[in-house]
């Protein structure tokens, strides 16, 4: 097989030496088995000889962008083949006047964002993790970002694919196409459905303006029913991101953000828009925040200040890192009037569990993401991590939310998947899995329960 | 071919509907799953055993204006859905044609793209969940009540422009937005040869203005009299300081474009864009037909004008809206009496079709509609959704005929 792939793209486009395959085991969540081999594509048509080889050998194959991941949607199960984009990291088409761009799936998302800066548009989906990750990985996994809340997420944005398929055959999808709307099914397929080749996506103009508040409050509930009470009272910033204590002072004594350390809780808020309008959102703002009681307003007077906060946001789980020897990042939505209980029940089942939790996450959006502490050699704190992450799905469920809001299922919730969902409601989505991966051979043991099969008709 | 003697069934629970869908497998009845019809136009005929009327199902299931979603029952109109919503200065841009009678659940199966989306936000981003009664009886939700929702496959999005052909949409849930402080409609007439520069500097203006509409008859639908033709209606909707500059700008950039007179209109200006979203879909007896073409306005400018100059030999009239901000065209084509209108719609289809190879039609009560090229040319990946169809609805039962299949029965 490994000659098989050689011959078609060429040795420099195939690893199989144990020390490199080594690398392609994780993610950044999990650690998979040793892949097979390692491939390297340049092209759509290496992508298809890649397929057609892996069909005629009949071992899987497992899309990876940057392996930032974090539900283990990227590992490959022993022998598979990993796919790594890495090489095909061009912009193909840039149409200013139309506000949209193709790009191979392994362009960095934050590069795009930066080559197109020049036009005064972006790519307005922006995950934390955006100076690495892939828009191949952000198509795999939907993903989202601080400023998803006015944008949207990457299902938003992305307007057409190309797809390899099962068989190695290219085909490709327009949301504009007339009936079943294959782009939007495919956004978020974790790499079961098919290989994005390329991918046509919406950019977004850049505001006229932009204002960045840091709100500090001395408690986390104030802190939650200010976000609910911005968004009851009509307005909608284009992020509105919080921080706990735990975050503000490891953020803080790495990256020096600028945050209030004797604040139990931070809103980074940040609105867009026309100049005229952004003088009355922040007397609204500012008004709802001093009603639920904010210490301390801080309004970014500068760029600079502007991506300062930012930077402290967005380098939050790194600056974690330095705190704990592992920790665990939960990913979970509840509605956003739920928010201050969701907060309060996450407390109380990392604590019942004996560990620690720094919160920062996509408060607007509803969309939570504590960061359990815990050391991996201890092997209480690791059943430990495991429950209270348990429990905080299913206080996610109870409270009307579900398991994950943006990281994806991959292997890590695939066996929690069943809180959500009945097998009736898994049924179609087997469905639509089967008629893009009737070999299996797409991603095998990811997203879906293991055992799950479409069940019989009738 | 003649319809077979229907039966109908009208359920007002999601139990019902799985009922009916339930005793119709067993007895391997053909579905037509019916709205209101206000997008009857759109598809082919559905050869079906019973009819299910959606109309009934309806009403909000769940509403908690905080968190910015709604869910409703498939069969509640788009008119309720905004009333409700209203109550609370929220609103869900869906922007379909009739909204008195139009069911939610037919609006999103047909797919439709209305006026506002380029700032708005497409149906398809509005709705964060689906709960739908399958072929074989299943009911099978997928998304939830959240605005960010990655857990499983997006399955709403499948539902959404289906036709109703994988499932049975019986209930859906919608992220809200907040309704803009002021609403404004600006109106003018468009000199000879204005057209290119105004749909150019109307795309530059794209990211104040929610709507821009160019038309071109269809007088009686929008203005209730005959009128002049070339208007031009856009759409304002702003915060309250921002409405002046707004209208300055939109006044300016026209000014630029050639376009000297600019009429405010702030009296129902939703009503004015409404009856210009109606008039896509409306006919002229059983002699007039309307295409739909998704793309890029500056290039269906030109495109459509030969086509003007193209149907000139067949005598038919041809009247059209452009929509600046997202590109669609509609194109309705009429004669003066219905048999000699039946007898050109064949070599009409074909122009069209030379000219626009996707044009879709959207409206047509001529009795030979069946026999035209409805859906344009078949997308890219038309095979793969043949056998998304075969996996969903195996026996062919949910609106056969309605769209694309792979094996013609008929
Ligand atoms: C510090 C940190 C912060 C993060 N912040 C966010 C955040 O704010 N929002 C968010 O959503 N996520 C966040 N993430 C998670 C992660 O960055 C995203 O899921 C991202 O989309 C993954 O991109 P990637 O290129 O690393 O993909 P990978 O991890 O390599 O792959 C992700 C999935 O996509 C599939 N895939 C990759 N390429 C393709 C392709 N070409 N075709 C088909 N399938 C493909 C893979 O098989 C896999 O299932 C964060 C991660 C870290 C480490």
């Amino acid at each position: 097989m490994i000659q098989r792939l050689t011959d078609a793209l060429g040795a420099d486009s195939v690893l199989h030496a144990p020390e490199d395959l080594a690398v392609y085991r994780f993610d950044g969540y999990a650690t998979g088995a040793t892949p097979g081999v390692v491939v390297l594509p340049r092209t759509t048509r290496d992508i298809c000889a890649v397929m057609k080889v892996a069909k005629e050998f009949g071992v899987p194959v497992v899309a990876r962008g940057a392996g930032t991941g974090l539900c283990g949607g990227a590992t490959p199960g022993l022998g598979a083949i990993v796919v790594s984009f890495a090489r095909m990291n061009r912009i193909l088409e840039l149409d200013i006047a139309r506000r949209r761009v193709r790009v191979q799936p392994g362009v960095v998302n934050l590069d795009l964002s930066t080559d197109v800066a020049r036009h005064r548009l972006f790519y307005a989906p922006d995950p934390a993790s955006q100076r690495s990750c892939t828009i191949g990985g952000n198509i795999g996994t939907n993903a989202g970002g601080p400023h998803c809340l006015a944008y949207g997420t990457t299902t938003s944005h992305v307007l057409g694919l190309e797809v390899v398929d099962e068989h190695g055959e290219v085909f490709t999808t327009h949301i504009d196409d007339i009936g079943y709307d294959l782009t939007g099914a495919l956004v978020g397929g974790e790499g079961t459905l098919g290989m994005v080749s390329s991918a046509w996506l919406r950019l977004t103009r850049m505001p006229q303006s932009v204002r960045v508040w840091l709100v500090a409050f001395g408690d986390i509930d104030s802190a939650s029913e200010t976000v609910s009470a911005i968004l009851a009272a009509g307005i909608v910033p284009t992020a509105l991101e919080m921080m706990d204590a735990t975050i503000i002072s490891a953020v803080e004594a790495v990256y020096h953000a600028g945050y209030p350390t004797d604040a139990a809780a931070v809103l980074l808020i940040e609105s867009a828009g026309f100049e005229e309008d952004m003088e009355r959102c922040q007397t609204d703002i500012a008004r709802i925040a001093r009603d639920h009681g904010a210490l301390s307003w801080h309004a970014a007077s500068s760029q600079r200040e502007r991506d300062a906060l930012w930077l402290g946001r967005k380098s939050a789980a790194g600056a974690i890192g330095s705190m704990t020897p592992n920790y665990y990042i939960q990913d979970v939505t509840v509605p956003r009037t739920k928010l201050p209980h969701a907060l309060r029940a996450v407390e109380e089942a990392v604590r019942a569990n004996g560990l620690r939790v720094g919160n920062v996450f996509h408060a607007g959006d509803g969309n939570l993401h504590p960061l359990i502490m815990y050391d991996k050699r201890n092997a209480y704190e690791v059943a430990a991590v495991v429950e209270a992450g348990t429990q905080i799905l299913t206080t996610a469920i109870a409270l009307g939310g579900t398991i994950s809001g943006e990281h994806g299922i991959g292997s890590e919730k695939r066996e929690t998947l069943g809180l959500v969902y009945s097998s009736d409601d898994l049924d179609p989505m087997l469905r639509l899995r089967d008629v893009f991966n009737a070999s299996g051979l797409l991603n095998p043991e990811k997203i879906f329960p293991s055992g799950a099969r479409c069940a019989e008709v009738r | 071919m003649p319809d077979r003697k229907r039966s109908r069934v009208a359920p007002t629970t999601i139990t019902m509907l799985q009922e009916a869908v339930i005793s119709a497998r067993d007895h391997s009845y053909a579905l037509c799953i019916r709205g209101a019809g206000t997008l009857d136009g759109m598809g082919g005929r559905v050869t079906a055993d019973l009819d299910i009327h959606m109309t009934h199902l309806k009403g909000i299931a769940a509403f908690e204006p905080g968190d910015l979603t709604i869910g409703t029952f498939a069969g509640t109109t788009l008119a309720e859905l905004t009333a409700v919503l209203r109550e609370h200065r929220l609103m869900a841009v869906l922007d379909a044609p009739h909204p008195q009678q139009a069911t939610i659940g037919g609006t999103l199966a047909g797919g439709w793209l209305g006026p506002r989306r380029h700032r708005f936000g497409r149906p398809r981003d509005a709705v964060i969940g689906t709960t739908v009664v399958m072929a074989d009886g299943r009911i099978a939700s997928s998304g939830g009540m959240v605005v960010k929702n990655v857990t499983g496959y997006d399955l709403s999005k499948l539902y959404i422009g289906s036709f109703g052909t994988l499932g049975i949409l019986a209930r859906v849930n919608f992220k809200v937005q907040p309704i803009p402080a002021r609403i404004r409609a600006i109106s003018a007439r468009l000199p000879e040869h204005t057209r290119e520069r105004v749909i150019e500097r109307m795309q530059g203006l794209s990211g104040q203005i929610s709507a821009a509409l160019l038309i071109d008859g269809f007088h009686r639908e929008i203005d209730g009299e005959d009128g002049s033709d070339g208007r031009l209606v856009v759409l304002l909707e702003t915060s309250e300081i921002l409405l002046e500059q707004a209208t300055r700008d939109t006044r300016g950039a026209l000014g630029q474009a050639g376009v000297p007179e600019a009429t405010i209109v702030d009296l129902g200006p939703m009503d004015h864009l409404q009856r210009i979203i109606d008039a896509g879909v409306a006919t002229i007896g059983e002699r007039s037909i309307t295409y739909r073409v998704l793309g890029d306005a500056d290039d269906h400018e030109r495109r459509s004008s030969q086509l003007s100059a193209d149907l000139s030999r067949t005598g038919l009239r041809m009247e059209r809206i452009v929509d600046a901000c997202n590109g669609d065209l509609f194109v309705r084509l009429s004669d003066r009496d219905s048999r000699s209108f039946a007898g050109k719609l064949a070599d009409c289809d074909e122009i069209v079709h030379q000219h626009f190879p996707r044009a879709i039609v959207v409206a047509c009560t001529s009795p030979i509609r069946d026999q035209l090229t409805i859906w344009g040319e078949h997308p890219a990946a038309i095979e793969k959704m043949h056998l998304l169809k075969s996996a969903f609805d195996p026996d062919h039962r949910l609106n056969p005929g309605r769209f694309l299949e792979a094996t013609t029965n008929g």
